[in-house]
């Protein structure tokens, strides 16, 4: 709770892993004011004291699409540099230890689809981020697959960044520069539109990065847990997932679309203590 | 083991920012381009600069010191009269070439470097790249192209489009030498240019222009994308032959145009 303007406000849910937006909120400022600066710097403006990068050099997505033209060779594509191939090997890092923590701690986009989520499950309430069929939810979690295979071929036959004319993440922050396709305005606008309704659908269906780190969950050090003999069986854990996955039916979480949010936890949601935990398999 | 958020927390900024900073020690963390191109790193050429890598933010100034052409003929070649041609962007050759039937840019500067130093390009690749007649001309006159790049200039070289006054103030200027013989390009130069597809038309105009949807999805083997999109970004997007598609499209376009 914070007092601004005479009155108490609180800022995160009482039970909430808080650090995680404000490392989401740290990160989106720094692309947001990341992506100005570099359209400032084009102009012959701009701040000194901060990088003026493109997005593109920004994105470890484009050290994935970039890899087959860089092993045959030896060069990267267009508009991508070395500081991507940099933050992809940082976020397989990461996933190898904790999972995809660079899409529920890092990217951006997820934070403000998780921000309209607030005004989504204040609009329906119950039925938030449970409204499609269950059977055809679980087939479209592999969509992302298909987009993640699409764009490493179309990139590898090109050689250009075929994927920027439909990325939402580069529209979130371009779209007052005239650099961005008509397409990825119309993708991020529906993905911000379904997010009323389901959590990070994006995340969940298309985004071909989140496919990729989602690959991590089978092998990651650290797992999210659930002691059996100690749990309730209240499924609080599994209401609280933004990515519908049922932990209460789970000891270990190996699902692909964990973002390692840790919103399962006890230290969180589950209200018994040390029964969901992101540990390793060894003895606690 | 187990971890608490706030740890967590803590590991994956010190991991993102130590990361960068130890790349950017060991020379690896760039975020814009070094204005040189990567090199060879096999056969003969090893070690040479890949005329490949070159990017459209590369000057003719950056082009000159790596490939060794003087800037002066790259100007030439490319029809470029800016009082110092050492700064024009390449990146600036489309707006240059706007009105050209086929799309001249940096792709053109890649292809014309290659043939000019007698480098190896996989010519696979560049099967909707043209270069201008002018370039072809100074290819001729001074580059050393291989058998197989002078029998890939024959038929990838536009018709002579005077480049169109640059608006950007000191990049550029109309050509004012003659331009050499225009060697012919199927389907190119006699059509009206207000109807010519090029690289960044779009399905909307080719609706515009007459052209109805049962007629463009049969031509394409799908359903109409969105209008917006471009029909070369759609070419790539399908992995077709985007001069192929581009030739199919224009001869419904003329249909409409002259039927």
């Amino acid at each position: 709770m914070v007092k601004m303007l005479g009155k108490r406000i609180r800022l995160f849910r009482s039970r909430s892993i808080w650090v995680r937006k404000v490392v989401q909120l740290f990160f989106l400022v720094l692309i947001a004011l990341i992506a100005v600066n570099h359209t400032l710097a084009e102009s012959g403006k701009g701040w000194s004291w901060l990088s003026n990068a493109s997005l593109h050099a920004l994105c470890p997505f484009g050290g994935v699409v970039t890899l087959y033209t860089f092993i045959t060779s030896g060069l990267l594509v267009q508009k991508i540099h070395s500081s991507s191939l940099v933050l992809m090997g940082l976020g397989v890092l990461l996933a190898v230890l904790f999972g995809p923590v660079f899409c529920g701690w890092v990217c951006p986009l997820g934070t403000v689809q998780e921000w309209v989520a607030g005004l989504g499950r204040r609009l329906l309430r119950r039925r938030y981020n449970h409204l499609v069929p269950a059977k055809l939810d679980r087939v479209l979690r592999y969509a992302r697959y298909l987009v993640l295979a699409w764009v490493v071929y179309v990139t590898a036959v090109s050689g250009t960044l075929v994927f920027s004319a439909y990325d939402p993440y580069f529209a979130l922050f371009n779209f007052w520069s005239g650099e961005v396709a008509p397409t990825a305005l119309v993708i991020l606008g529906a993905t911000l539109l379904l997010s009323l309704a389901i959590e990070r659908p994006w995340c969940k269906y298309a985004c071909p990065y989140g496919a990729f780190q989602g690959l991590f969950n089978r092998i990651r050090v650290f797992s999210i847990r659930r002691e059996p003999s100690t749990c309730r069986a209240c499924s609080l854990c599994t209401t609280q997932c933004p990515m519908n996955i049922p932990v209460d039916t789970l000891t270990v979480v190996r699902d692909h679309q964990c973002i390692s949010c840790l919103e399962c936890t006890s230290e969180a949601t589950c209200p018994a203590a040390a029964t969901v935990t992101f540990s390793t398999g060894g003895k606690r | 083991m187990s971890l608490n958020s706030k740890i967590l927390a803590v590991v994956v900024v010190v991991v993102l920012f130590g990361g960068i900073a130890v790349s950017t020690t060991l020379g690896w963390w760039a975020t814009e381009s070094t204005k040189t191109p990567a090199a060879y790193t096999e056969g003969d050429f090893a070690g040479q600069a890949n005329p490949a890598d070159i990017r459209g933010s590369y000057t003719f100034g950056d082009v000159s010191r790596a490939f060794d052409i003087p800037a002066a003929t790259l100007a030439q070649a490319f029809g470029v009269t800016a009082e110092e041609p050492d700064t024009f962007a390449l990146k600036d050759l489309e707006t240059l070439y706007v009105d050209s039937p086929v799309e001249i840019g940096t792709a053109s500067v890649r292809l014309f470097v290659a043939c000019y130093r007698g480098l190896p390009y996989d010519l696979a690749t560049a099967a909707e790249t043209y270069v201008p007649a002018s370039a072809a001309a100074v290819i001729n006159a001074e580059g050393q192209p291989t058998a197989e790049q002078r029998a890939w200039l024959e038929t990838h070289t536009a018709p002579a489009t005077a480049p169109t006054p640059a608006t950007t103030e000191g990049t550029a200027a109309p050509v004012e030498t003659a331009a050499p013989e225009p060697v012919a390009t199927p389907g190119a130069a006699t059509e009206d240019s207000a109807t010519r597809i090029k690289g960044r038309t779009t399905f909307g105009e080719l609706l515009d222009w007459g052209v109805s949807q049962a007629a463009i999805e049969e031509i394409i083997g799908g359903p109409l994308p969105d209008p917006a999109m471009k029909v070369k970004d759609y070419a790539t997007a399908q992995g077709l032959n985007f001069e192929t598609l581009k030739l199919a499209l224009q001869a419904a376009v003329d249909n409409q145009v002259r039927p």
